[in-house]
């Protein structure tokens, strides 16, 4: 596994949460679940450093958490894309965007985009 | 299933948030303790393991707490360094000084002695043995009252040794002035006062504090 800084971290979290709350609402165990996922093991979020960023997206009104009842019958906290979130997506995909650009440039570091 | 709620609530202690919303992030983070747990018990680790692995995912839960309290807001981060360092500091200080205030009124006596501190030049130090006494009281409350308001070993400390930091502080202001506007006197002598000054206010009640404030120094939520 590779060992991201964690400010990097933070940052590519929060545009990591984002997306995958536009696709559906999850709580945050399946947040941190999916992001292991799909990065293959690269960004990993435990207990400590997830729900902080949660919380400090939920304060500026990115993300709304709600107390749902899953299929199991569970009532889990489900964070759901706020209008307002919605708007942070595309600016923080080009920022990510050109961050790596610029890496590529100076380092060679190959982007995904 | 372990009672992850009261784990959480044991080690990161009082957040000093609105209660309902406190009871929520300790309900949440337990939620997400018991699927950890859970993913890890269906990949064949056993329960209790998977139970221990699963809290033991957080490394360092004063910093956890911390975290919280920033992201939750910048206000409550003010409060908890405001309840775990600022007021029991503030109130070791007003006890040790007020102790000492006491005694010179009641005419407590001190000792004095004589230490030579240059060719011909000797300094007077005072020691007021009841106030030295009286110390480790005040250490003893000030490091109970941190560690109760969720302060961490170093907030503990730091409010013990208060009074001792606040004479230290006085001295480096005090010195750097004395050296440059007080010219009649030269300088090692003004610097052997300081280092006596320092020893017998600064460095002589830190022992007292410290050994008041020993028995109560302990993670606020360590772990088990």
């Amino acid at each position: 596994m590779i060992g991201i800084d964690i400010k990097i971290k933070r940052g590519s979290g929060e545009l990591a949460i984002l997306a995958l709350l536009d696709q559906e609402p999850l709580h945050g165990y399946e947040i941190s679940k999916r992001i292991a996922q799909v990065t293959g093991g690269v960004l990993q979020f435990n207990l400590a450093s997830l729900y902080p960023l949660l919380y400090r997206m939920e304060k500026r009104g990115w993300v709304r958490g709600k107390w749902e009842e899953t299929k199991n019958g569970r009532k889990r906290r489900c964070y759901h894309l706020t209008r307002n979130g919605k708007k942070q997506l595309a600016p923080l995909r080009e920022e990510w965007g050109m961050f790596f650009q610029a890496l590529h440039r100076i380092a060679g570091v190959a982007h995904a985009g | 299933m372990p009672d992850n709620q009261g784990l959480i609530r044991e080690r990161l202690g009082k957040l000093w948030l609105e209660t309902r919303r406190e009871e929520e992030i300790l309900l949440e983070l337990a939620d997400h303790l018991d699927d950890h747990a859970a993913a890890l018990e269906a990949r064949g680790v056993a329960r209790d393991a998977a139970a221990r692995e699963a809290l033991d995912s957080v490394s360092n839960w004063p910093e956890f707490r911390e975290e919280i309290l920033a992201a939750e807001t910048e206000e409550a981060i003010m409060n908890y360094r405001t309840k775990a360092l600022w007021l029991p500091a503030l109130c070791a200080l007003t006890l040790s000084n007020g102790c000492l205030a006491l005694m010179q009124i009641f005419g407590v006596p001190a000792h004095f002695y004589w230490f030579g501190i240059g060719k011909d030049v000797q300094a007077l130090c005072e020691f007021i043995v009841p106030w030295i006494i009286s110390q480790p009281v005040v250490g003893a409350v000030a490091a109970y009252w941190s560690r109760r308001a969720g302060g961490t070993v170093r907030y503990q400390l730091l409010a013990a040794l208060a009074p001792a930091i606040a004479l230290l502080g006085l001295f480096l202001l005090i010195l750097p002035w004395a050296m440059i506007v007080d010219k009649n006197v030269a300088h090692h002598v003004k610097l052997g006062a300081f280092l006596i000054l320092t020893v017998t206010w600064v460095l002589l009640p830190s022992v007292p504090l410290l050994i008041g404030a020993a028995p109560f120094l302990r993670k606020p939520h360590a772990q088990a």
